[in-house]
């Protein structure tokens, strides 16, 4: 074993080893193996169908593995339901309940079972100002942009203050300045909760951008990195060619 | 330049004033007749006005009061069984993999009349003794709305939905807090229409009423027709006044609590 990541399996909160999933007759996570530090983002870059989602669900509980194991703060979620496991999912939609207000739909965890009891009220206030929410908080979602709906689902989500986010590619449904608005956003959410996460998108530069661990899903099998240079270096993963691409055309037009 | 869509809109206003009259002049006279006394031809007009038919209904004479009684509490309970039922059955249908094959069972109420279905049923009924009786024209008037509410509850749940319940899930919520908490508030608006739908199905309901009921349970469209045929104009046009009056408050209701408060909620 690398040296490397001897350490970092030692470190890890959240350790994944040989999931396997298939539907039908198709394979689509083939063994996976990953370990992420706390308060650490992952990006996992793949394209459509490489089985990005399917990684979130098994980790989610949301759908059952056929198998291999997942622990979570040195605790095995095998037969865990995913109500129980500290896993928060934000998807591409903002899925916000239509029914409630900002304020309502922020605090909606809080006033689940789970975590009854903690001062709502402080809490829900002092992340609607985070978000910078506090002239929409009585507004209902379909009063909001499509940013500010993403902005309420990640004050939903990050106010519970879960053991790990993931993130379907929440930023995919956004124009380029709200979703660098976004980015910035959880990059200091991200930092002022501790948050550890799992950020899975198909755009390279958002991968860099949000990730300070990187790894690659390519047909079911995840390839992780040890650094952003081994990342950047690996030819499937595209990020010579898309340099290659920005110099020729800073030549061309310079 | 205003003139132009000024008299568009009044022509506008005369064709609306016409519709309106078309469809609420059968029901305007529905509505004298039944307080006419008496009317005959050639008069135009009544050549009285008297209240004393409609008294006699809230006494009890003509059995127009038990007849009203028996189909309200016959609609209200077919309505709330099957859309519950429906709710529960097309969310079940609609994330199964087998959902097409399953989804074509639920058509096949509507493949046949409601009468055919009858007569289809009748049999099982006789055996079940169901056949005549006020549970048995339920059970088969269940059946049918049962069938519509699946087919309109399939088209409803939605990957969106579940994606809505799995959310919860991971927020720590449980599938009761899903349901109670989301899902339910979310759905009010289709389950309140698909009540009026159902409501409907069953309070119109001639054929497999006469049928399955074997003309013991009469219910009101079963008594207007009794009246039709004995050529008892006023009674047969105050029996369809109490046909009427209870889908136009349940359209009241709907177009109150549900159109304004907006479908657009999911």
């Amino acid at each position: 074993m690398h040296p490397s990541n001897g350490r970092a399996a030692a470190d890890a909160f959240l350790t994944v080893r040989g999931l396997r999933k298939t539907f039908g007759d198709e394979p689509v996570l083939r063994g996976v193996d990953l370990r992420l530090p706390a308060h650490r983002t992952m990006s996992v870059l793949g394209r459509s169908g490489s089985g990005k989602t399917t990684l979130l669900r098994l980790i989610a509980g949301l759908e059952r593995a056929d198998a291999g194991t997942v622990v979570l703060g040195g605790r095995s979620l095998d037969g865990v339901p995913a109500r129980e496991r500290g896993a928060v999912y934000l998807y591409q939609e903002s899925l916000l309940f239509p029914h409630l207000s900002v304020r309502e739909n922020i605090a909606f965890g809080l006033t689940l079972g789970a975590h009854r009891g903690r001062d709502l009220d402080g809490e829900v206030e002092a992340m609607i100002d985070v978000l910078g929410l506090t002239a929409h908080a009585d507004k209902r979602p379909h009063q909001l942009s499509g940013g500010q709906q993403q902005r309420v689902a990640f004050g939903r989500a990050v106010i519970l203050r879960p053991k790990l986010l993931l993130l379907d590619e929440p930023f995919a449904n956004l124009d380029a300045a709200i979703r660098t608005q976004m980015q910035d956003l959880f990059q200091r959410l991200a930092a002022a909760y501790q948050i550890t996460a799992l950020f899975v998108t198909h755009n390279l530069k958002e991968a860099l951008l949000m990730g300070d661990r990187l790894a690659h899903l390519r047909d079911g099998i995840l390839k992780t990195y040890d650094s952003r240079q081994a990342f950047v270096d690996d030819p499937v993963v595209g990020v010579r060619d898309e340099m290659a691409f920005w110099t020729a055309l800073r030549e061309e037009t310079s | 330049m205003h003139a132009p869509s000024a008299s568009i809109s009044r022509a506008q206003a005369i064709v609306a004033a016409l519709l309106a009259a078309v469809c609420l002049v059968p029901f305007a006279y529905l509505a004298a007749l039944s307080v006419a006394d008496p009317w005959t031809f050639p008069a135009l007009a009544p050549e009285g006005w008297s209240l004393a038919r409609w008294g006699r209904m809230l006494t009890g004479a003509g059995a127009l009061g038990p007849s009203l009684s028996l189909s309200l509490s016959l609609s209200l309970t077919v309505a709330i069984a099957s859309t519950a039922a429906g709710y529960v059955t097309g969310k079940f249908i609609a994330y199964h993999p087998w959902r097409r094959r399953l989804l074509v069972l639920a058509y096949v109420p509507f493949v046949m009349a409601p009468v055919i279905l009858g007569v289809c049923l009748m049999y099982l009924f006789l055996r079940m003794r169901l056949a005549g009786s006020v549970a048995g024209v339920m059970l088969a008037q269940t059946m049918f709305a049962y069938g519509f509410s699946i087919i309109f509850f399939n088209a409803f749940w939605s990957a969106r939905l579940k994606a809505m319940e799995d959310l919860v899930a991971t927020l720590g919520g449980t599938t009761a807090e899903a349901y109670w908490r989301v899902l339910l508030p979310v759905s009010v608006g289709m389950l309140l229409i698909c009540f009026f739908q159902t409501f409907l199905i069953s309070w119109f309901q001639y054929g497999l009423t006469l049928l399955v009921g074997a003309g013991k349970v009469q219910t009101l469209p079963l008594k207007v027709y009794d009246f039709v045929s004995e050529a008892n104009m006023y009674y047969a046009a105050l029996a369809s006044c109490l046909l009427v009056l209870p889908p136009v408050a349940l359209l009241w209701v709907n177009k109150r609590f549900v159109f304004r408060q907006g479908l657009g909620t999911t």
